[in-house]
């Protein structure tokens, strides 16, 4: 494993621990995962990429106990997912890639209340929790709508709200917005961003500019963690992106290839904003 | 897009008719679904009818909801009205083709039946057009849960019914694009003999089918990492409250017809 | 194949209260051996749009010209060959047991001979570089895989004009650059690709004409640089920079693609 990780958190308690877990599925010869171990801090957003059958997926399942590895063991919380898959799964909610086929209900509350039945909550505590998670994703108003009636990007934005109302301390996000148009992802990715700092969030994409800000990014390949940086360092690094299939988001990638250095990394517009500043200088020199 | 709005569709608006309990709703209609066929004089159809008519209007459920009557049903209608019209022997002769004779008695008779079932099933209609689905297999669930003790699986099975709406639309409009697809690569759906049109459409019930499947997995992974596990320890964000109001519409709907079979 | 649509109106759910009107109007060719690139967010009129190229649906007023001749009066099968249709997700329609029969589907159905149906299947195969997949089930391939073999299934055809609904929505960067890749390789043999997208920068990469729709009609037509740089709030990432910078530099010229963006503001910073 690279050890050269920049300046990681280690500090606050753990959230997600996994020790060299291994897993097959039946039938396959190459693992899916071997050998994975890593730590999440709580209030981390870790990103997690790599090209497709890296284990990115198994590895989401397994945290949430869909999945129990061959071998090796992981911590959600203190909580062993293979081992008490119904506490894990009320500390982690899992975020899938087709909102389409995550959402149970014909209407769009009794979706969001979904997960709390499954818990037994009492009606009055449901009302104010489906309530609240419709309002932080933005549907509120949208409490008696058809399920199938909304948009792609609607549709993700309820399933988080499904997943935000039995309120778990971990989210784990796998290619949240693959399905989506632009201004669905747009969308999702601005509610993420708020959940920053409130939640421990592991987020699986192939799209590195949703993790400009991301505390960290595992990359993951042939089942395994090829290295563990902040995105700064991932970015700046065309060894490592280029062995594991990832591909630059166009800004960075002109800044390359323009032999800028890479100023402090929020958002794809400032981006642009610091490259053009720089490009500026120097043009007038 | 836009689906016209056919009888029976749940028609979402506020009404004291959608605030009622489903179960309340749900017995109604079932009692005046078994006593209508007690119902046997003019008046007290028109009874019946005028007093759907109210609760029609009630609803705030368009009335033209009602016109568009699904084609197995006009059917049944028009059977009901004709066979009895034909076959039945009272009254003054009105008509005369030899073999086939129509008699007054038998024309009013046959109009009398056919006004009966088409009551029938304006009152399911409203039922389901002021019920949404959820509540009515809540509702369902509710009254069959005696069963339990039966062994019959009414959790499941409303648990089956609740996936089976959500995913009807969506299956729908996957079909649709299938067939589009398909005519795209050169699929031709109306050519050739049963056999053959039969035939054509494996391409596209086939992907269909295997897409189904796919979903139902995704589905269960979904639904088991929200900690569904089965009806045990479970509650229900629709609380059923079965209040005065409930009484009163059940207590009226039970005059009525009292007043439909005695007159 | 010169390929005319001309003042196409479309309505969903015509004489009742649900009526949407989808396109309104578009007047729009594409020319031989082009690729035109279709922008234009959710609601637009793209996918609505997509149909008519091969009838699929009818427009409620208008004509779609094939080559100037009227394609209603064309046969329908002969027309869909002419214009090959790849819908958005389009594995959602993969069906046969193996890869290669279901890419023989098309051809089949055209009534060609085995032989050259082999020939087809294998070509296609090979245009999406998936030939080794041609024993495998389709059910069981990863999902840029299906999408791949989803594109040859249309492919096989030998359409004279490619329509791709949003071919790259979902896909992992490679399979997207395979796709892209395959759009050019269709250019250089002459045959004519629309590229219906909202990714604009994946449109700004291969499109030789661009057009915007907008509520269903046509908003801007023209060369990438004319529309982009026009229309600021559809420009791709690179218009967006240069854009910025002409603010101060109005004498820089309007590059559109990446490697013609890259090479005039590295001149523009050796001064």
């Amino acid at each position: 494993m690279d050890s050269t990780t920049g300046e990681v958190r280690d500090s606050g308690p753990l959230a997600v621990s996994c020790e060299n877990l291994a897993f097959s599925y039946p039938g396959t010869e190459r693992p899916a995962l071997s050998n994975v171990s890593f730590e999440v801090r709580a209030g981390e957003y870790v990103g997690v990429v790599g090209p497709n059958g890296g284990g990115k997926s198994t590895l989401a399942r397994m945290l949430n106990g869909l999945l129990a590895p061959d071998s090796g063991s992981s911590r959600v919380l203190g909580v062993d997912p293979a081992v008490e898959p119904f506490e894990a799964r009320k500390k982690v909610g899992v975020l899938f890639q087709n909102p389409e086929n995550s959402l149970v209900a014909p209407f769009v509350e009794d979706d969001v209340a979904f997960g709390l039945e499954n818990r037994g909550a009492p009606v009055e505590e449901m009302r104010v929790r489906v309530r609240s998670a419709l309002r932080a994703v933005g549907l509120e108003g949208y409490e008696k709508r058809e399920t199938h009636t909304l948009s792609g990007g609607e549709k993700q934005c309820l399933a988080l709200a499904g997943l935000l109302a039995v309120e778990p301390e971990v989210l784990v996000l796998d290619e949240p917005t693959s399905m989506l148009d632009p201004p669905g992802k747009r969308g999702l990715l601005r509610i993420l961003d708020g959940l920053r700092g409130n939640k421990t969030v592991l987020h699986v994409t192939h799209h590195l500019e949703e993790l400009l800000w991301a505390d960290r990014i595992l990359v993951l390949n042939e089942g395994q963690v090829m290295s563990e940086v902040v995105p700064s360092v991932l970015f700046s690094d065309a060894r490592l992106l280029g062995e594991n299939g990832l591909v630059l988001p166009p800004v960075l990638r002109l800044a390359r290839d323009l032999g800028l250095d890479l100023p402090e990394i929020d958002s794809s517009e400032e981006l642009a904003q610091a490259i053009l500043k720089e490009m500026g200088k120097r043009v007038i020199r | 897009m836009g689906v016209s709005r056919s009888l029976g569709r749940f028609y979402p608006v506020d009404s004291p008719l959608h605030a009622l309990d489903p179960r309340a709703k749900i017995l109604a209609v079932m009692s005046l679904v078994l006593g209508l066929f007690f119902v046997r004089s003019i008046p007290g159809l028109v009874l019946m009818a005028v007093a759907l008519l109210a609760v029609v209007v009630m609803s705030r459920v368009p009335v033209k909801a009602f016109l568009k009557l699904p084609r197995v049903v006009l059917f049944i209608v028009v059977f009901t009205a004709l066979f009895q019209a034909l076959f039945s022997r009272q009254g003054e002769v009105l008509l005369d083709w030899g073999l086939l004779e129509v008699h007054e008695g038998g024309l009013l008779m046959g109009i009398f039946l056919a006004f009966r079932v088409l009551l029938l099933v304006w009152m399911a209609g409203l039922l389901t057009a002021t019920t949404g689905p959820v509540a009515l297999f809540d509702g369902l669930e509710d009254l069959l849960s005696p069963l339990r003790r039966l062994r019959f699986p009414s959790h499941e099975v409303a648990m089956m019914v609740t996936i089976a709406l959500r995913f009807i639309p969506t299956l729908q409009e996957e079909a649709a694009k299938i067939t589009r697809a398909q005519a795209a690569r050169g699929a031709g759906f109306d050519e050739g003999g049963p056999i053959r049109r039969a035939r054509s459409l494996l391409p596209v019930l086939l992907p269909l089918v295997i897409g189904a499947f796919r979903r139902a997995d995704e589905l269960a992974e979904a639904m088991e990492s929200r900690g569904y596990r089965g009806g045990i320890g479970r509650t229900r964000y629709r609380e059923l409250r079965f209040g005065l109001r409930d009484i009163a519409a059940l207590t009226v709907t039970m005059l009525i017809l009292a007043l439909g079979i005695a007159l | 194949m010169r390929l005319e649509l001309e003042e196409i109106s479309y309505v969903y759910s015509r004489g009742t209260p649900f009526e949407i009107a989808a396109l309104r109007g578009v007047s729009l060719a594409v020319e031989a051996g082009e690729v035109l690139g279709v922008c234009g967010g959710t609601g637009s009129g793209k996918s609505t749009l997509a149909q008519h190229t091969n009838l699929l649906l009818s427009p409620t007023s208008g004509r779609v010209l094939v080559d100037g001749v009227d394609a209603a009066s064309l046969e329908k099968i002969r027309l869909r060959q002419r214009v090959g249709l790849v819908f958005q997700f389009p594995e959602q329609a993969l069906f046969a047991p193996t890869v290669e029969e279901d890419v023989a589907f098309a051809p089949r159905q055209l009534g060609l001979d085995e032989e050259e149906v082999r020939t087809r299947v294998e070509e296609a195969l090979v245009a999406l570089g998936a030939s080794r997949l041609a024993r495998r089930s389709p059910h069981n391939l990863s999902g840029g895989e299906k999408r791949r073999v989803a594109v040859a299934g249309v492919l096989a055809m030998n359409p004279e004009v490619l329509v791709l609904d949003e071919p790259t929505a979902g896909l992992d960067p490679a399979t997207r650059e395979t796709l892209l890749d395959l759009i050019r390789s269709l250019r250089g043999a002459g045959i004519s690709v629309v590229l219906i997208s909202h990714d604009l920068d994946e449109v700004a990469e291969v499109a030789d004409r661009v057009c915007i729709l907008e509520q269903g009609e046509v908003k801007a037509v023209g060369t990438p640089a004319e529309v982009f740089y026009g229309h600021p709030e559809y420009a791709p990432t690179m218009v967006r920079v240069v854009s910025s910078l002409r603010e101060n530099y109005p004498e820089i010229v309007q590059p559109v693609r990446y490697v013609e963006t890259v090479n005039v503001l590295k001149k523009l910073l050796e001064g």
